[in-house]
């Protein structure tokens, strides 16, 4: 093979420590836990990204059936890189109902949740997120961090006994 | 200097010591952000770098050197700039009493070479003592220190050097794979430099009575 051209050379340098730089400067900003992770934002970059659909159905049975812990583990499988707005929603819902009672809430599990919605949010088209589900009570994103925020809010209306009749959205 | 290795693999060589100098598999955030002080530290080195002739900044930019060639030249440096700053972010502790006395002592070396104004084989060789010191007291000894103590008669000695302490000697528990990580990051940067064009060495010699200087002394023939 014939040795490069100095030109071609120097261009051809040039060009993959621009890509190097990006790619590095890309790990700096998005922060991705793993490897897998770390994948999974570079291909939702790209748009080709694709969540594990059967995972994703068997959270939503896994959640319609109130085994919430399990739900999450389906769809933490679905969307290993956490970077589907949607799947994101439903592991913040499934900590939301399986934190909720009616005297009191699980901070640790909100507070699971309120990370999961945003980075639902953050995801999504414009910030805004809307989730078409007859099953569910709260539909869109904003209102479910705001749920999540008030059960973790400690204040004299927590003290009050019209809660106790409230029921789980 | 081979064009490839100016336009491509010393730049690459930096950029993977800045990601893996920058890489907290165990911490907070996975990739820590050089901090202004290691910044400012690296540019020091860098004017250290190029009085000691370990660097020759005009043989990467010159008005005699193509665009694209300067082009190349520019990015060199600036990856080795921002190289250097990880590096010290990295050997440096994250917090506490380690870390002001770290800056301390480093703060000082840097001075004091550039003061002595050594030459790139002194330099190199310093650079390799204070980052080992300071590889040796952030993931060797500190490590130690912080580390979970794994036996009842260690968590008390741990509990009473804290409690002596106040908390501020102990740092972040690191990750077992964070040491072997610095350790190559070292490596390859001190490859990185080595590698740097360095400025000729100048020599001197008597020619018909009058000294005369330059880069090698021309064959006279006889």
């Amino acid at each position: 093979m014939p040795p490069l051209r100095e030109p071609v050379a120097r261009l051809i340098g040039l060009a993959t420590v621009a890509a190097y730089a990006v790619l590095i400067a890309w790990l700096f900003i998005t922060q991705p836990r793993s490897v897998v992770e770390a994948v999974g934002g570079m291909s939702a970059t790209l748009g080709t990204y694709q969540i594990d659909q059967q995972a994703f159905k068997d959270g939503l049975r896994f959640f319609r059936n109130d085994q919430f812990a399990e739900a999450r583990a389906a769809f933490g499988r679905a969307d290993p890189a956490g970077r589907d707005a949607t799947t994101q929603f439903y592991i913040a819902y499934a900590y939301y109902r399986d934190g909720w009672r009616r005297t009191h809430s699980d901070d640790a599990l909100f507070a699971e949740g309120v990370k999961a919605v945003d980075q639902a949010i953050a995801l999504a088209p414009n910030h805004r997120l809307d989730v078409d589900d007859p099953d569910l009570l709260m539909r869109n994103a904003d209102e479910l961090k705001a749920e999540l925020q008030d059960g973790l809010t400690r204040d004299a209306s927590d003290f009050n006994p019209v809660r106790l009749f409230r029921s789980r959205k | 200097m081979k064009p490839i290795v100016e336009a491509c693999l010393l730049p690459l060589l930096f950029l993977t010591v800045i990601w893996l100098a920058a890489l907290r598999p165990g911490g907070p955030v996975m990739l820590v952000i050089p901090s202004v002080g290691a910044l400012v530290m690296a540019m020091v080195l860098l004017s250290l770098f190029v009085r000691s002739g370990t660097l020759a900044p005009d043989r990467l930019m010159h008005q005699s050197r193509s665009a694209l060639a300067n082009s190349n030249g520019l990015v060199l440096l600036l990856c080795a700039a921002f190289a250097s700053a990880a590096v010290i972010n990295l050997v440096i502790p994250d917090d506490g009493v380690p870390a002001l006395i770290g800056w301390a002592v480093l703060v000082s070396l840097l001075m004091q070479a550039l003061a002595i104004a050594p030459d790139r084989q002194r330099l190199l060789r310093g650079l390799l003592v204070t980052f080992g010191a300071a590889f040796t007291l952030k993931f060797v000894i500190l490590a130690a220190v912080s580390a979970p103590a794994e036996s009842r008669t260690a968590r008390i000695l741990q509990l009473l050097f804290d409690g002596l302490t106040l908390g501020s000697i102990s740092q972040r528990p690191p990750h077992p794979l964070e040491g072997y990580l610095a350790l190559v990051t070292l490596v390859l940067y001190f490859i990185g430099l080595a590698m740097l064009p360095s400025a000729r060495r100048r020599i001197e010699w008597v020619e018909q009575g009058v000294v005369v200087s330059g880069d090698r002394r021309p064959a006279t023939g006889d």
